[in-house]
């Protein structure tokens, strides 16, 4: 192929290289999102063809539907419960496995397991684990506290349980992220701080906790976003119950646009969902940016 | 010297206990998928069972549409895999290496779909596949998850790395952009291309909201989603679940342990950079 | 080397190419392994009837409604399927079903008057009739006859008073550790086993007119009974035996009696065979009262195979298909020709079944999908959360008003 200009041979195979990638993005990607808003203003029901436009309705609704407002909260809980204990302890692991100990490949593999292991595999063993004649109740038992409950089915007990699940299988995948972060850090630093009488604790506060900060940045960001959207240990363990006591948004958007078919209150809901990551993740960025030591 | 000593069995001590927090759920359940005995609830638990079969590992074939829910996932995850391979490196080289109009643009509007949860996408993928008639088809399975923003970003700062003089030659002997891209770079690029294969490989593997929703009958479902309709309905089988449960994690786990390295290094350049 | 371009497009077009079927596909929920071989079985008998019409059965294992609703919503609906009875009525009112009358009336071998007539006019909306009841079930009490025999009790029990009084003397601590591990009855925060108190009491989750009345006394105080059951220790709740259901801890002896329709029995003979069981009518009230479960057959609009998909459901809920689908005793029938012949008042399990059907409340609520799960959250609420059970069931009959039909 014969081309006037090297910048134009450049803009034809760049758009070409582009060209399936972008066709695929824009159509589920890119096109969904507005027609997500389009959808939220209407009543739409696939299996009614009569589709009325109905404004804000939906998101009028939304906010008078008690369950909304409880899948609100307990999605925020959620959050707030998982992200800190999550990135504290991936940042620890990350740590631990950053000292020279034999058989830390061993190590970082155990850890690591859970977070690439399905998370029906994961949900169905702590259902096993979480049910009343199960392994954690066995275990309290063992250590001698009189524990009886069933942890999936008591209202108090279910969302913990599932954020403790949560914190178990990503927390390795962070540690990874963290363990790149320490390896940047230069070991110098470490041996002054030795020099200057520093233990294991201080040097981990002191240095580490401060150096990898881009890292905990995006750590945090992913967590987030990961937590707002928590679906799949809900919808295998708990269905949202006991008394939606364990109901998310995602799963409140997924029963009403797919179970009860109202897709426009569905997608509505979604779009709320996503403008609370979405302001979250900037107040992050304004109050929390990656790059301030 | 002696609370050094102490020290070290402390550390010790913290670390076995984390590691078996960390994989004693896993040995459980590979416990009991060799448990003879339905009733997996009897107390005492023990990890090892009293009478030890590989029927549920035989049973989860038999009893179950398993071979065809595998069939499924790694038909999607194969053809999944390949085409983000493929297409996040050609997007990746496009981005970084070619200067055209719009290329920042593009780029600026690809990074901030990053931003998007995909939650908000469920029902507009859903109308949109359903107008092509994909509801339930390996087409609305597969096509969605063909090409991943993350993939062609991870590419895109492998890419960046290489030296601006590589492709000069090649350019001056008159070869295409493709050529350069498929002869010189891909070549090159062996570990970035194995990171975005594996980490598409995993989450294709794993997938369960996107199947859970295009899916309804059962012979269309995947692994993780066709393991998960068990559970309502089995409740009472646990050894056979846990069979099914060990079988579907028995690729993610090996591919981790052979590649490892990859995997380290897939995490730390998109958290890093990301 | 361009053609590596292609690749993903011919993919795509190979595997999205559907061919239209030209057979009846024909579509029912997966319950047990029985369940599918009867069904198989009435299939060839019916294909020795109509060697002309092709079909293909698909059985949807797991959240059986939300799958039809989607293959409806996608137009992919099955020529003919299955459609629960406490569903039907949200499809019969958005119109997606077929009515089935002009096809009755010119079916010589479909004898509708043959149908008791609260199974006839079941699927009946706006003068309309759009499934025909394949066949029917009822909550019964089934009881343990060794562990009522330990206990020196005889015969089931016939009110309120007795069932809580044997549940009390069934209860029990058989290994000694303290605690009690075998109880008098088992009941589940579920609406559906709740409601037959209700109906015993006089009381009513919505009535025919569509006016909620789950907020009334007579509900209010049924459920203060039910509960008082499992609040006093005389029932246990599945959850709490790590079990799956309501049969399975009746399966395992954990309990003594237990609420259930004649699925128990397939159940039973699978999992507990030595399990020596009886079967009676639920206890009374200040009246007899139960639930009556019904599965319609019905054609979808959009089906392309109206005429075949008659022929099918003309068989299947015909006099024959019946016979051989109730033989095994996993469903009962609902046309009085089977009952009589097929000697259902005979046998006194399956009469206990018949008898119940003479006052058992059709289990068709009139009301949008998520009255079910709203009503769901309220009984967990009671259960696990100790909600005020007055307050509870006042404020779920609000709730339960935004979703009536019509």
């Amino acid at each position: 192929m014969k081309f006037k200009s090297r910048k134009k041979e450049q803009l034809f195979w760049g758009y070409l290289f582009l060209a399936f990638p972008l066709l695929l993005l824009s159509i589920f990607v890119f096109f969904p999102i507005g027609f997500a808003f389009v959808v939220s203003f209407y009543d739409w029901n696939l299996l009614i063809p009569d589709k009325p436009f109905v404004g804000l309705g939906n998101y009028f609704e939304l906010f008078k539907d008690p369950v909304f407002i409880k899948a609100i909260k307990n999605t925020i809980i959620y959050t707030i419960g998982v992200v800190p204990v999550q990135t504290l302890l991936s940042l620890f692991l990350a740590f631990i496995m950053n000292q020279k100990i034999r058989g830390r490949a061993f190590f970082r593999t155990a850890f690591y397991i859970p977070a690439i292991t399905s998370s029906v595999v994961t949900s169905i063993i702590f259902v096993w684990i979480y049910s009343k004649p199960g392994l954690l109740n066995y275990g309290l038992n063992a250590l001698g506290v009189d524990s009886n409950i069933d942890w999936l089915t008591n209202p108090v007990t279910v969302l913990p349980s599932i954020m403790i699940l949560n914190v178990w299988t990503t927390s390795g995948y962070f540690m990874v992220s963290f363990l790149a972060g320490l390896q940047n850090i230069p070991a110098s630093l470490y041996e002054a701080a030795k020099i200057d009488g520093a233990n294991q604790w201080q040097q981990f506060w002191k240095i580490t906790v401060p150096m990898v900060r881009p890292v905990t940045y995006f750590v945090v960001i992913m967590s987030l976003i990961g937590c707002f959207q928590v679906f799949d240990q809900i919808f295998i363990m708990s269905s949202g119950g006991p008394d939606n006591a364990s109901t998310t948004m995602s799963y409140f958007v997924y029963q009403n646009s797919f179970k009860y078919f109202r897709f426009g209150f569905g997608a509505a809901s979604a779009a709320v969902l996503a403008l609370l990551i979405f302001a979250t993740t900037l107040i992050q960025k304004k109050y929390f940016p990656p790059d301030v030591y | 010297m002696k609370q050094l000593k102490v020290q070290k069995i402390v550390f010790f001590g913290i670390l076995g206990l984390a590691t078996l927090i960390y994989i004693g759920p896993f040995l459980f359940s590979l416990s009991i998928s060799f448990n003879a005995d339905k009733d997996v609830f009897e107390w005492p638990i023990k990890l090892f069972p009293e009478r030890f079969t590989l029927d549920n590992y035989k049973n989860v074939w038999k009893e179950l549409p398993f071979g065809k829910w595998l069939f499924n996932s790694v038909l999607v995850t194969l053809i999944q895999t390949v085409s983000n391979v493929f297409f996040s490196a050609l997007a990746g080289f496009a981005f970084a290496r070619l200067e055209f109009k719009g290329r920042k643009l593009i780029f600026g509007l690809l990074l901030s779909s990053l931003m998007i949860p995909g939650i908000i996408l469920l029902v507009p993928k859903f109308i949109i596949l359903n107008e092509f008639q994909l509801i339930n088809s390996y087409g609305g399975l597969i096509i969605p998850g063909l090409v991943g923003v993350t993939n062609i970003f991870l590419m895109k700062q492998f890419f960046e790395t290489i030296p601006k003089d590589l492709e000069q030659a090649a350019l001056i002997d008159g070869c295409s952009y493709f050529r350069i891209f498929w002869q010189i770079f891909l070549p090159i690029s062996k570990p970035a291309l194995a990171a975005v294969a594996i980490y598409t490989f995993q989450g294709s593997w794993n997938e369960f909201l996107w199947p859970v929703i295009v899916t309804y009958t059962e012979d269309m479902y995947t692994l993780p989603l066709g393991m998960a309709s068990l559970r309502t309905e089995l409740l009472t089988d646990w050894p056979l679940l846990m069979a099914g449960t060990i079988l579907i994690s028995l690729p993610t786990l090996m591919i981790f342990i052979v590649f490892q390295r990859y995997f380290v290094q897939g995490v730390a350049s998109s958290g890093l950079k990301g | 080397m361009k053609h590596v371009f292609l690749i993903p497009f011919c993919t795509l077009l190979l595997l999205s190419c559907t061919k239209q079927a030209d057979y009846v596909r024909f579509t029912s929920w997966q319950s047990s392994p029985t369940e599918e071989r009867i069904i198989r079985q009435t299939l060839t008998d019916f294909e020795k009837e109509h060697p002309d019409v092709a079909y293909q059965f698909q059985p949807i294992p797991g959240n059986y409604p939300e799958k039809i609703q989607l293959m409806l919503g996608t137009g992919k609906a099955p020529d003919l399927f299955w459609l629960k009875g406490d569903t039907a009525p949200a499809y019969m009112d958005f119109e997606v079903l077929e009515p089935l009358d002009p096809f009755v009336s010119i079916d010589q071998n479909f004898d509708e008057a043959d149908f008791f007539p609260v199974f006839r006019d079941a699927f009946r909306h706006k003068g309309k009739n759009y499934g025909y009841a394949k066949d029917f079930n009822a909550y019964v009490l089934f009881y343990n006859k060794k562990l009522f025999a330990e206990a020196g009790l005889i015969g089931p029990p016939k009110n309120w008073e007795e069932l809580y009084d044997f549940s009390k003397r069934l209860t029990k601590d058989t290994d000694g550790d303290g605690k009690n591990d075998q109880f008098g009855f088992v009941i589940e925060p579920s609406i559906d086993i709740a409601l037959p108190f209700a109906l015993q009491n006089g009381g009513e989750l919505v009535a025919e007119d569509g006016t909620v009345r789950v907020g009334e006394p007579e509900f209010i105080e049924a459920l203060n009974f039910f509960m008082s059951l499992y609040r006093d220790g005389v029932s246990t709740i599945p959850a709490d035996q790590g079990a799956a259901w309501m049969g399975d801890v009746f399966s395992r002896e954990q309990c003594a009696m237990t609420i259930s329709g004649s699925w128990l029995i397939p159940y039973l003979r699978d999992n507990s065979p030595d399990l020596e069981y009886g079967v009676s009518e639920l206890p009374q009230g200040k009246k007899r009262g139960t639930l009556a479960f019904t599965v319609a057959m019905v054609i979808p609009k959009q089906s392309n195979h109206k005429k075949e998909a008659w022929t099918m459901l003309s068989y299947l809920a015909g006099k024959e298909g019946m016979k051989t689908w109730t033989n095994s005793g996993i469903a009962l029938p609902t046309r009085k020709s089977v009952a009589l012949s097929n000697g259902f008042y005979e046998d006194s399990v399956l009469n206990t079944f018949m008898q119940s059907v003479e006052y058992a409340k059709l289990y068709k609520i009139n009301m949008k999908e998520r009255w079910y799960d709203e009503s769901q959250a309220a009984m967990q609420g009671i259960f696990y959360k100790n909600k005020d059970i007055e307050k509870t069931l006042k404020e779920l009959g609000k709730t339960l008003e935004k979703y009536t039909l019509d």
